[in-house]
């Protein structure tokens, strides 16, 4: 199979699927000659012309609007933020009509949307270019939210979101876009809702996701070379999640450790741990940890910025914790 | 630096204890000499006064676990101080549960950026002096009725019919997990107990009255040790190991006594001296006389104490306590009343001082107020003798071929036959029984 | 020389020309007059505790929605705020769905999830219904966005009032609009208030299309008096807007009688401003030219009115007969299985 980076991925899918489909376009900044701030969309213009890939001013709420108004009418926008900071000023548009329409018509309308782009920190870009999305977006009703790790999940999983009748919210990473990884010459889907084991192991569970899963697996290696062995649980969609495949792994090794990108306080994270103790609290041998952001906006000081994020000897530190080996 | 307050020895024989309750929270500002807990010893309940001043960082130990001696207890230092720096500096785990489970990594010193156990995210706890930041939350296993154990550990407890309270927990805090429960399952399955309990179990559903509706069966049911009944246990092996018993036992009458004990009390106003307390007396007196009793056996050679401290054994809740009447040869028999009423009072209170439960050279026990005639007793270790005394009843006696009733006491020297013989011991009761049936010597 | 239409005008003129055909006048007056009993008959259902939330009424400005019917084609859509009532009826909706959506029951418009604020048509080319001030601008330039990308020949009609001038997303939908040359008119309901807070305090200018040249769009200004004129000014506009592919900015000049919702009493405003207003009323000037220009006698009107009052009644009556929706409703259309 050939190695492609996860940004080639990205385009390739967004390729295939503009080819197969003449209602699905692209939109954002600088998505068209500019060929993407981060390359996802080169060659795109060439190939579908100014009608198909559409350089947007800045202005998210306006073209994620846009994108929603599009979509009702039975387009298949995707709208790219050059990063998921930005969705901040177009929130409203994906609280309140991406997610609602479909619900407040009584079905009259659908939203066949996707919203993807970079998510979390990168490197020393401060604290407004650091946060994690996926709690804003995973809280509310009526969204589909996948965060990728690989090429091979992100292609699969881009074009899955793409059919989805459903407005997603699809999380990627700067710091991982030209992370290489193996990808089928031939076309395949990965269905939305559905984690991948990206490690196996009897003795703890980390479940992880988008940014977190590199580092997560690395912390499994570090735990591996102390006799613990991970089952590392990458959930590739958080909404729906697949509830079962932690449960199932939960249920295996009494312990788990959720490793992610994000603030701890009403979280992805926290939300995984409640389901773990209301659906599997007579499994478990420890308390559930998390690792994560710490509880405070990024700075951009390179050594206090390595501080707040989570790291695989943090992981370690907390795979040992549950397993009782410290 | 912050400080890391230990479990403190407050009593002699103490080798374990359990906070019964603190009196300070986290953020508490603490004073030297301050009480800063009541903890539980094999003794006595006893309040610990802080040797440090400073903040409450952190409270380690739960109520109602048992810690070592030394044991982390407690983190004192400055507003905003990281307890967990001074723990990590300090080596070992941050909880040292008593518990004899193996835990070979625990005492191994971790990286100094432990994680907090109690912080809610594996990261750097944040700055307690943050405002928005919640208090360190207390363990919350300290309630001391709840046994801190994981869920998993409960459902396999359940599942393996043991009691929780019987499997000392490795975990954090004293958590008993999944491998405590598998070890302890194990263990139960290769003992004798346990076969007799599942010969039990599995009888119990043959075992049907006369009319074949089968017997109720109730569970077995564990009560934790506490550590005075460890401490009893232990002790009274160890004699029961040590110590070859020798009992001789004597009745002696009390009439005299019960008469002179009338006019004392009718000319004392308001104390009210018991029978015990004469034989206190009595005891005191003859061990004067009888040096030797008031010795102890070691593979040194025979100690005689020089002074006279008598023991009294007390019942108590949970267990039994000795506080001792010290000099008792010395004191008068109002002092010595006035003395075992304050001593049994607090016994029972658990408020005694540990010196005053310590130094004993000789020990009554007195179970007459049960109506036990007579008893044995184990001698406490340290001490060669103790004294079982019985109840006092009006028995009918021939006296010079006439049949009279006499208030009679049986009194039984229980002694360690390394110490003495059979006609040592006699010489001694024959003496107590002089004494007390002639009280008035008492006071010559 | 000034016209009733002109906003500066101040004389509301009688029968002018836009009354002239007896049939279209009479079939207006009907349309207006089914939009204000209904609402009406809402308030008092409101005032009885039957209906409960926030209930914006569109008294006074019924010539708008009647005259946007007069000038759809088949492909089009209307999107306008939270003042839905009266688009709804205009464009064809079955007032006993709109009034059951009231009452919040399964018979509703939009099967009782939505609300007075939330009304959904599409069989009828409403297209919301949108309740965050200024948030449909986009939206409605999406479509518009849709019609030129499928070349379905479709304009779009957004509704705002003047109180969504100041948000954000009202602008970046225009300047979409403008910069990709939508079909879309944005029409402006200037009813003089932004709930309690009149235009002089909420916008910098009086002539709200000065900012249309800033977005490439033409537009166009007057006051709604009159149903007819209404249409033929607005249906230039859309006819431009389809033909050349170009956003348009329209501002209506209305008013509406009743206060911004039921719970707002509208005493900002004065009894001679209400009474001055009501001159200038579209339904009460197309009563007087029914009346006095066409012949039509009090009682024939009485009896025109009876027959919408009895509709409208019937409208409550089913909304208080139809069920609540099954507990079940409430799972309903959140996310689609695919």
């Amino acid at each position: 199979m050939p190695e492609i980076q996860i940004r080639h991925a990205i385009r390739d899918a967004m390729r295939e699927e503009m080819e197969r489909d003449d209602r699905v376009f692209l939109v954002g900044e600088e998505v068209g000659y500019y060929n993407g701030a981060y390359k996802c969309s080169e060659g795109l213009l060439d190939l579908f012309g100014e009608r198909r890939v559409i350089d947007a001013p800045i202005a998210e709420t306006g073209f994620a609007g846009v994108g929603i108004g599009a979509a009702m009418c039975g387009l298949r926008p995707i709208v790219e933020f050059m990063t998921f900071n930005f969705s901040a000023v177009a929130f409203d548009q994906i609280l309140n009509n991406a997610a609602k329409i479909h619900h407040m018509t009584n079905g009259q309308f659908s939203v066949p949307i996707v919203f993807r782009g970079p998510n979390a920190a990168a490197h020393m870009l401060g604290s407004t270019h650091s946060q994690a999305f996926e709690p804003f977006y995973a809280h509310v009703p009526g969204l589909i939210v996948i965060a990728v790790a690989t090429a091979y999940d992100a292609k699969g999983l881009l074009k899955s979101a793409i059919r989805d009748p459903n407005p997603v919210v699809f999380l990627e990473s700067e710091l991982m876009y030209s992370v290489k990884g193996e990808v089928p010459e031939e076309e395949y889907l990965i269905p939305i809702g559905v984690a991948d084991t990206k490690r196996a192991g009897d003795d703890v569970t980390v479940i992880t996701w988008g940014q977190g899963v590199p580092v997560a697996l690395k912390a499994a290696e570090l735990a591996a070379a102390e006799g613990i062995e991970c089952d590392v649980i990458d959930l590739r969609t958080l909404r729906p999640l697949d509830t079962e495949a932690v449960l199932e792994s939960v249920r295996r090794t009494n312990r788990a450790v959720v490793l992610f990108h994000g603030w701890p306080y009403g979280g992805v994270g926290g939300e995984i741990i409640a389901r773990i103790q209301e659906m599997a609290f007579d499994h478990l041998d420890a308390p559930v940890l998390r690792v994560c952001y710490e509880d405070v906006p990024m700075p951009y000081a390179e050594n206090l910025e390595h501080l707040v994020l989570p790291t695989p000897e943090r992981g370690l530190e907390a795979i040992r914790e549950v397993a009782y080996r410290r | 630096m912050a400080t890391v307050v230990e479990l403190p020895r407050l009593t002699d024989t103490m080798e374990e204890g359990v906070i019964a309750k603190w009196r300070v929270a986290v953020g508490d500002k603490v004073k030297r000499g301050q009480v800063i807990a009541e903890i539980e010893t094999d003794k006595a309940t006893m309040e610990f006064e802080s040797f440090d001043a400073g903040i409450v960082l952190k409270l380690i130990a739960p109520e109602g676990e048992t810690m070592q001696l030394g044991a982390p207890i407690a983190v004192l230092g400055k507003a905003g101080e990281d307890p967990e720096a001074a723990l990590a500096k300090r080596g070992g785990g941050a909880s040292a549960p008593a518990a004899p489970a193996p835990a070979p990594a625990k005492a191994a010193a971790s990286a100094p950026s432990a994680v907090p156990a109690l912080a809610p995210v594996a990261a750097p706890a944040p700055a307690p002096a943050a405002p928005s930041a919640p208090a360190a939350p207390a363990p919350s296993e300290a309630n001391s009725d709840r046994i801190p154990a994981s869920p998993l550990a409960r459902r396999l407890a359940r599942e393996h019919g043991l009691e929780l309270a019987s499997i000392p927990g490795s975990g954090p805090h004293g958590r008993v997990i999944k491998a405590d429960v598998l070890a302890a399952a194990q263990a139960a399955s290769a003992s004798p107990a346990a076969a007799k309990a599942a010969v039990q179990a599995a009888g119990a559903a043959s075992e049907v009255d006369e009319n074949g509706r089968p017997y109720a069966t109730f569970p077995n049911r564990q009560v934790k040790l506490t550590p005075m009944r460890k401490t009893i246990a232990r002790r009274m092996t160890e004699s029961k190991r040590e110590i070859p018993h020798i009992n001789l036992t004597i009745p002696i009458h009390m009439d005299r006594v019960s008469k002179l004990r009338n006019e004392l009390n009718e000319s004392l106003n308001g104390i009210k001296i018991s029978f015990n307390d004469f034989l206190i007396l009595a005891v005191a007196k003859a061990l004067r006389i009888h040096p030797r009793v008031n010795g102890a056996y070691t593979p040194e050679g025979l100690v005689e104490y020089g002074d006279v401290h008598v023991g009294v054994a007390v019942a108590v809740d949970g267990g039994l306590v000795v506080p001792v009447v010290r000099h008792a040869d010395q004191k008068t028999i109002k002092r010595i009343s006035l003395d075992t009423r304050d001593l049994g009072k607090r016994a029972k209170d658990k408020t005694l001082r540990p010196e005053e439960m310590s130094g004993s050279t000789f020990t009554v026990s007195n179970l007459g107020m049960f109506g036990i005639e007579a008893f044995t007793a184990v001698v406490n270790p340290g001490e060669g003798a103790i004294l079982a005394v019985g109840a006092i009843s009006d028995e009918v006696v021939v006296e010079a071929g006439q049949m009279v009733i006499r208030k009679v006491m049986r009194c039984t020297l229980c002694s360690d036959h390394r110490l003495f013989d059979g006609a040592d011991n006699a010489r001694f009761l024959a003496t107590l029984k002089k004494l007390l049936e002639a009280p008035m010597t008492l006071f010559a | 020389m000034t016209t009733p239409t002109d906003p500066t005008s101040a004389d509301p003129g009688n029968f002018d020309a836009y009354f002239q055909s007896r049939e279209d006048t009479l079939r207006w007056y009907r349309e207006m007059l089914r939009i204000r009993r209904f609402e009406e008959l809402a308030a008092r259902s409101y005032t009885r505790g039957k209906i409960s939330g926030f209930l914006h009424l569109y008294i006074g400005q019924e010539a708008i929605a009647v005259a946007t019917k007069e000038v759809l084609q088949p492909a089009d859509r209307v999107v306008s705020a939270y003042r839905t009532h009266g688009f709804a009826l205009a464009l064809g909706s079955d007032p006993r769905a709109c009034m059951a959506e009231l009452y919040g029951k399964a018979t509703g418009l939009v099967a009782g999830v939505g609300g007075s604020m939330h009304f959904f048509d599409r069989a009828h080319q409403l297209w919301g219904g949108y309740a965050i001030v200024g948030n449909h601008s986009p939206v409605a330039a999406g479509h518009a966005f849709a019609s030129k990308y499928l070349k379905d020949g479709g304009v779009t009609l957004c509704f705002l009032g003047d109180g969504a001038l100041a948000i954000g997303p009202t602008h970046e939908g225009w300047t979409l609009a403008g910069l990709w040359k939508l079909p879309i008119v944005y029409v402006v309901e200037n009813n003089r208030y932004s709930m309690g807070t009149p235009l002089s305090r909420s916008v910098p200018v009086d002539d709200i299309t000065l900012k249309a040249p800033g977005y490439g769009m033409i537009s166009d200004r007057f006051r709604v008096t009159s149903v007819a004129e209404t249409a033929e000014r607005l249906g230039a506009i859309v006819k431009r807007a389809r033909e050349e592919s170009k956003p348009a900015l329209v501002e209506l000049i209305t008013y509406r009688f009743r206060g911004h919702s039921m719970s707002d009493p509208g005493k900002y405003r004065g009894k001679e401003e209400v009474e001055e207003w009501r001159r200038w009323d579209p339904l009460e000037r197309t009563y007087r030219a029914l009346h006095e220009h066409h012949g039509l006698s009090e009682d024939e009107l009485e009896a025109l009115d009876a027959e919408v009052v009895d509709e409208m009644e019937a409208a409550v009556e089913f909304a208080e007969e139809s069920p609540v929706p099954e507990p079940e409703a409430r799972f309903r259309n959140i996310t689609i299985e695919s």
